[in-house]
């Protein structure tokens, strides 16, 4: 029976990196990964939102990195925990923002606190993973 | 999405929907919390901007 148990907690610890690098990668994917479908879409499409909107109310994705702007690094990291859809919104073309837009805040707000959720569903991944919830 | 309110119960919606399915187990727990916490943040942010109403500047 110990031996059994020990054999399913090894291929949970197992699971467990994989399925984080997954979420943080793109949201969702590590509940995907795991088997949990509809939440994993849930996160995807709520966080997927999220983001998307932020961007198309003109969010700045500047990456700024190093203490001379403490709030400002911060802020390149709750956007960076995003993962790929980050990136790859840089990649396209939309780091700028538009500053003079009266929905940039709000961008930044939705892109901000979409990669700081993401975190958290990272974390659920891994409490997933290990059998600490369903 | 120029309309503050709009963005307001946009942005509320989705995320009561990602704490709901965080920290609740079962669909009937997670539709409650998300109802409470969609209420929380719009009625929070609505008394806040009335309190802020006298100090325009």
């Amino acid at each position: 029976m110990d031996r059994e148990r020990a054999i399913v907690d090894e291929r949970r610890a197992g699971a467990a990196i994989p399925a984080c690098l997954l979420a943080l990668l793109v949201p969702g994917a590590g509940h995907l990964y795991l088997g949990r479908i509809t939440k994993g879409l849930a996160f995807l499409g709520a966080i997927g939102a999220l983001f998307v909107l932020g961007v198309l109310m003109d969010a700045g994705l500047q990456m700024h990195l190093g203490f001379d702007d403490p709030l400002a690094f911060l802020r390149s990291l709750a956007q960076m925990a995003l993962g790929v859809p980050y990136f790859l919104a840089r990649a396209l073309g939309f780091e700028a923002g538009k500053v003079t837009s009266v929905t940039y805040e709000y961008g930044n707000t939705f892109t901000e606190v979409g990669g700081l959720l993401n975190i958290l569903v990272v974390l659920d991944a891994y409490d997933v993973a290990v059998g600490r919830k369903r | 999405m120029a309309s503050h309110l709009l963005a307001l119960i946009v942005f509320s919606t989705l995320v009561s929907v990602v704490f709901a399915i965080l920290l609740r187990e079962n669909g009937k727990d997670r539709l409650r919390f998300a109802l409470m916490t969609f209420g929380a943040f719009v009625l929070s942010a609505v008394v806040v901007g009335w309190l802020m109403y006298p100090f325009p500047n």
